[in-house]
């Protein structure tokens, strides 16, 4: 096949960026874009606002299907990479499915992190990531009058906000986990505990849950280092790690995510990383960092897909990468490793 | 002594006393004079009133050709079918009613040419049917082309040049074919049609008479009469129808001995 | 639409067990309650690898006709199953097997090419039917356990069909499949617990008589047998070999016999000499074994015997299309053959009709002394529809022969010519009535007889007696509101199911039409056809043939010239096709 394929993995806004800017520029590739939902791309920052009922479903898709279609761009949704031969050029899904390719941009996102002494208590506890994450908030939402949030990164404090707007009881754990890599210092506890309370949070004096107990379907006794507590839900808001352990055997860089130049190239030829799942080195601080948030995966999809055309575009990216969400200032690169 | 008055009288006389006209219709043979058609169906008539079967549970089917024409001139039941059908035709109205006596007739070009398929089939099915092959070798209802069973390098009208097929033997198909009653016969010699007959017909299974006869009006060279009666004899006297070896032997080595060739016990 | 209406699909290869599990699929849902009707598609080629479909909807309305959009795939071989992507909505559920033994490359997938808004199911059905059963055979089982957990069908309908399918089976074959069917259905249970649907739940379901699946081949079978078939005469030939088979399985327990012939001619001959001797026999064809039979079927016209023949259409001329349907024997069926061979030739238009116009066809050969064609099609043989078990009447089955009522010293005149122009027939073993049955033209005594003034009366005799069968053969059905009707549909076979889907489906958005249903086609109701067609601004005549054979047999019955709509596509009609046409000419009538 003397044709380009290119293929994307990851329908969320850095693969679609991505996809979409190839299409862009070049008309006789085939570009595939894979990604494991079985729905198209959605405003996964929108989701707050769905729960809070401020926003119907089909508000939060954006680029209609027929879209791609017209686009001639292949879209395989619901489908999942498991392994990649890069030296052949070869990616393999779940199916047993072997696709090739001749050029390739990662954009497979990230996954709620749980922090592993927790892990135990998965089951008892609901993150929010995705549509069928929202959805199943908007389920139990409808049958509890309280929750538990333990976390303190961006989502957390935008699923208050939607919290309190169904006049939800919230009770909030700051967990130093969600804030790396800066320290969770009693200036930022001070601020955010503040901002919160102002907004009739219950912000919890205890760093860590002991254990968690199901006492009946839509009830959860909460243990912390400073007591205990009966809840109707607990949600799980420790940040997000990289999608990027099916990667781990194929001789990419990786550390926390993917590693990457500030021309978001990989350590393989005309392969790209870019979104949740991309460790960007930062030429300025001599270091990788990673970001999120949807405008930053959106730019980097755009900037992946250029340099693999033959661009060489870098991201350019302030030295603070600090986003203000409902009056608190928070760093954006909070992962951590587990 | 001998007057003309007196032959035709005898003749009278004779036909009476056979009763032909007890099976025989009142349908005059549209056969030639001289065709030896007669002869079988003077054969075959003094089967049915042998056998003493009521003519209404006995079917004679036929096809095409001057033997087509059999069942018109018969008091039993009667189908005339299209050509070459005759046996598959037969086949059903026998499992239709096993209590039917059923002859098949028909000629060489009926039986062997169009028809020739259904040979082997009705004779490995067994099915109890009389089947009568009138072989003049020649078609006559269509005046005179050749037949499967014309020798090599005939002449007629629609071989100028003479035949190229090489002729069949039905009485060695019929053996070929597993037929459980084989007998070969001449028209010439009505009783002992009927004699055939009348032990075939008995027989539970099929069973096939291929009759050698005559085209008066179309061959003039072949099986006319002159010659049939010169190349027609008994089976030696020592023949075993039971034994198939000793029937394949007889029909490889002649083409003219006449009898029950074959009969499976 | 409120309501059910799935079409399902199992796609595989020969030896994944497809054509099993689209027949529990119909069993199921059939012991649900729902309407069925499936239609299989299997290779002409016997290679043990060819492509395997089964199409099955499922309704809680009548279903007349498949449709072509399929709301279900079940893939039991990814590679066989992108044939059927034209055919999926875009919305399809496909299930399909997540762990394939070995790598699929991308340009043999089937999810590769489906569309982003299919709905996947990936199962790996071999290894939940190894583990559930210790063998990967079940794996057509686990895909079905799949359907019934994702779709939203009852398991205890499919586990009740496989008890029936498995039954004469050992215990253990029997609870193997049970095990692979609940590890099918647990697995996706769990799974896609998320994004299960309920696609049966809206059902409204009639209350009726207990139903069968039966195909329109066992129907004619069945009807054979009811109709006291006393022997089959036959020739292997696809799609009608299925009758042979079922009849040399029952009839000898009846006393009957089947005979394999040697080809087609020897078996409609068989067929006319056991009728001549009184027996009710039958032979079933298709095309090409029809066309071998044209001479004999011509002789029972001349000489006036009963025979019954079924001739399955399929794609043609000659050889054709073996295992694709078609309606282009209507011409062979009244026409073919030498001389005014007039005979009655009618066509069932689905299951139900297939036994009864069978049962109906004996008597019909014999009251009317003829060769009585029934004209069925690949799709109406092979399809199964979920069917009230039906049963002859007495008088369905009853003699139909007219016998001589001759007093002693009166010859009897075999070819009377009556007023009727039937003629009182004998059977052979009657006493003092025989006669010769000749394929010469006759007198009435049955000589041959070639005068101009024998033929002319004979011919009219013959003509006549056909004509009378109309009076025996079921009327034109309307299906039409009262009045002018913008568009009218007159169809014939397996195709009238579609063209009533669709009549209905464009009356439903407020167009006046209607339909006609014919089903004697020679004799016609000529008073009936044109009561319709003058009330109607056109006509409109769908066929399964490119040459629009019904039109030219009928279409003078229409005020104006009638409008073909010709597909020879070897594939049952589309009802969607039908209604684009009626709503374009509606809407031309209208401006």
């Amino acid at each position: 096949m003397s044709r380009e394929h290119w293929v994307v993995i990851g329908n969320g806004p850095a693969g679609n960026a991505a996809a979409v800017t190839l299409r862009k520029f070049v008309t006789d590739a085939r570009i595939t874009l894979i990604g494991e939902e079985n729905i198209p791309e959605y405003r996964c920052n929108l989701l707050p606002d769905f729960i809070a009922g401020a926003l119907r479903e089909e508000d939060l898709f954006c680029t209609p299907i027929q879209r791609f279609r017209e686009m001639d761009i292949k879209l395989r949704l619901g489908q999942k990479v498991t392994d990649v031969a890069f030296e052949r050029g070869e990616l393999k899904l779940a199916h047993n499915e072997v696709v090739r390719f001749t050029g390739m941009i990662i954009a497979c996102g990230s996954t709620p992190s749980i922090p592993e002494r927790l892990g135990m208590f998965r089951d008892l506890m609901l993150p929010l990531k995705t549509l069928g994450d929202a959805k199943r908030w908007i389920e139990k939402l409808a049958r509890v009058d309280s929750v538990f949030v333990a976390g303190g990164d961006l989502t957390s404090l935008c699923f208050t906000r939607a919290l309190l707007a169904l006049r939800k009881r919230v009770m909030f754990m700051l967990c130093p986990d969600s804030f790396w890599p800066i320290p969770l210092s009693s200036e930022v506890r001070r601020s955010c505990s503040a901002r919160l309370e102002e907004r009739g949070v219950e912000v919890l004096d205890c760093a860590k849950i002991e254990n968690l107990t199901r006492l009946s379907e839509d009830s959860v006794e909460v243990k912390t280092d400073a007591g205990s507590l009966v809840v109707g839900a607990v949600g799980a808001f420790f940040g997000l790690v990289p999608n990027v352990r099916f990667l781990a055997r194929t001789g990419l860089d990786l550390e926390r995510g993917i590693l990457v130049d500030e021309y978001l190239r990989t350590c393989v030829e005309n392969v790209y990383a870019a979104g949740d799942c991309a460790q960007v080195y930062h030429p300025g601080i001599r270091a990788y960092w990673v970001s999120i948030g949807c405008p930053n995966a959106t730019e980097q999809g755009r900037i992946a897909a250029m340099n693999l055309m033959g661009g060489s575009l870098s991201l350019d990216v302030p030295q603070e990468n600090i986003f203000e969400v409902d009056g608190i200032k928070v760093n954006t690169s909070w992962w951590m490793e587990l | 002594m001998k007057t003309p008055g007196k032959v035709l009288a005898d003749k009278v006389r004779a036909i009476g006393e056979a009763k032909i006209f007890e099976v025989r219709s009142e349908s005059l043979p549209t056969w030639c004079p001289g065709c030896g058609y007669f002869g079988i169906h003077q054969g075959l008539n003094a089967c049915i009133k042998e056998l003493g079967m009521p003519l209404h549970k006995v079917v004679t089917v036929s096809g095409i050709g001057c033997a087509g024409r059999y069942p018109f001139f018969t008091r039993t039941y009667g189908l005339h079918t299209v050509h070459g059908r005759t046996l598959p035709v037969a086949t059903g109205v026998k499992m239709a009613n096993p209590d039917l006596t059923v002859f098949a007739v028909g000629g060489d070009g009926d039986g062997l040419a169009i028809g020739g398929g259904h040979l082997p089939h009705v004779a490995r099915r067994n099915v109890n049917i009389n089947y009568l092959l009138f072989d003049n070798s020649i078609y006559g209802l269509t005046k005179g082309q050749p037949s499967p069973s014309s020798p090599l390098g005939m002449t007629s009208k629609a071989s100028p040049y003479g035949t190229l097929d090489k002729p069949l033997n039905a009485t060695l198909m019929a053996l070929t074919y597993g037929a459980s009653f084989v007998a070969r016969l001449f028209a010439g010699d009505p009783k002992g049609i009927t004699n055939a007959l009348l032990e075939g017909a008995r027989h539970p299974g099929f069973s096939i008479f291929h009759i050698y006869t005559s085209c008066v009006t179309f061959d003039k060279s072949f099986k006319t009469w002159e010659h049939l009666k010169e190349w027609v004899h008994p089976l030696p006297k020592d023949h075993d129808p039971t034994d198939l070896r000793q029937a394949f032997d007889q029909v490889l080595q002649d083409d003219f001995s006449v009898g029950v060739i074959y009969k499976r016990g | 639409m409120p309501g059910v209406d799935v079409t399902v699909e199992v796609c595989g290869m020969a030896g994944d067990g497809t054509i099993a599990a689209g027949g529990m699929i119909n069993d199921a849902m059939s012991h649900g309650g729902f309407s069925v009707l499936g239609f299989d598609s299997y290779p002409a080629e016997i290679r043990g690898f060819g492509r395997c479909v089964t199409r099955s909807r499922v309704g809680d309305r009548e279903i007349r006709a498949l449709d072509e959009a399929t709301h279900v795939l079940i893939s039991l071989n990814d590679e066989e199953s992108k044939s059927r992507v034209p055919v999926l909505t875009r919305d399809c559920v496909v299930l399909f097997d997540s762990n394939p033994p070995v790598l699929v490359e991308e340009d043999r997938s089937l999810v590769a090419i489906l569309d982003p808004e299919t709905r996947l199911f990936p199962m790996p059905f071999g290894d939940l039917a190894a583990a559930a059963a210790g063998t990967q055979r079940g794996r057509n089982l686990v895909a079905l356990g799949g359907f019934a957990a994702v779709c939203g069908a009852d398991p205890e309908l499919f586990r009740e069909a496989i008890r029936a399918k498995f039954k004469a089976k050992s215990q253990s074959v029997l609870q193997a499949n049970l095990k692979s069917f609940d590890a099918g259905y647990a697995y996706a249970l769990e799974k896609f617990h998320d994004r299960l649907l309920t696609m049966f739940a809206s059902a409204d379901l009639p209350k009726g008589p207990e139903k069968v699946m039966l195909s329109g081949n066992m129907a004619i079978g069945k009807a054979a047998l009811d109709a006291g078939l006393k022997l089959y005469f036959g020739y292997p030939i696809t799609p009608a070999t299925p009758i042979m088979e079922y009849l040399a399985r029952e009839l000898p327990k009846r006393g009957g016999a089947v005979v394999q012939m040697e080809d087609e001619i020897s078996s409609i001959g068989a067929v006319l000499g056991a009728s001549y001797a009184g027996k009710r026999a039958m032979t079933a064809t298709s095309g090409p074994g029809f066309a071998l039979m044209t001479e004999l079927i011509t002789h029972g016209v001349m000489a006036e015997i009963p025979a019954v023949i079924l001739n399955a259409q399929r794609g043609g001329p000659s050889t054709g299309l073996p295992t694709k349907t078609e309606q282009s024997d209507l011409h062979a069926a009244v026409f073919g053959g030498p001389g005014d061979s007039y005979r009655i030739v009618i066509a069932p238009t689905n299951v139900t009709e297939c036994y009864y116009y069978t049962v109906k066809s004996f008597q019909l050969a014999e009251k009317y002394q003829t060769p009585v064609i029934v004209l069925t099609d690949f799709y109406l043989d092979n399809r199964v529809e979920n069917v009230p078990m039906p049963e002859a009447r007495e008088e369905d089955v009853r003699d139909g022969n007219i016998y001589p009522n001759v007093s002693a010293g009166e010859p009897y005149k075999r070819y009377l010519r009556t007023e009727s122009g039937i003629s009182p027939r004998s059977i052979p073993g009657q006493a003092g009535l025989q006669f010769t049955a000749t394929g010469l033209e006759h007198t009435e005594r049955g000589k041959p007889d070639y005068s101009a003034r024998n033929h002319m009366e004979m011919s009219a005799k013959r003509f006549r007696k056909i004509q009378g069968a109309l009076a025996d053969l079921p009327e034109p059905e309307e299906y039409a509101p009262d009045g002018p009707l913008s568009v009218g549909v007159i169809g014939w076979g397996s195709t009238f199911g579609s063209a009533l889907e669709a009549v209905l489906a464009a009356r439903e958005r407020g167009l006046r039409v209607g339909a006609l249903k014919i089903t004697s086609l020679y004799p016609y109701h000529e008073a009936a056809i044109r009561k319709f067609t003058s009330r109607c601004e056109e006509v409109l005549i769908p066929e399964l043939n490119y040459s629009g054979q019904l039109i030219s047999l009928i279409g003078r019955l229409c005020r104006k010239e009638a409008i073909p709509l010709n597909l020879a596509t070897g594939e049952p009609f589309p009802p969607s096709l039908i209604r684009k046409k009626i709503e374009e000419l509606a809407e031309a009538g209208a401006q």
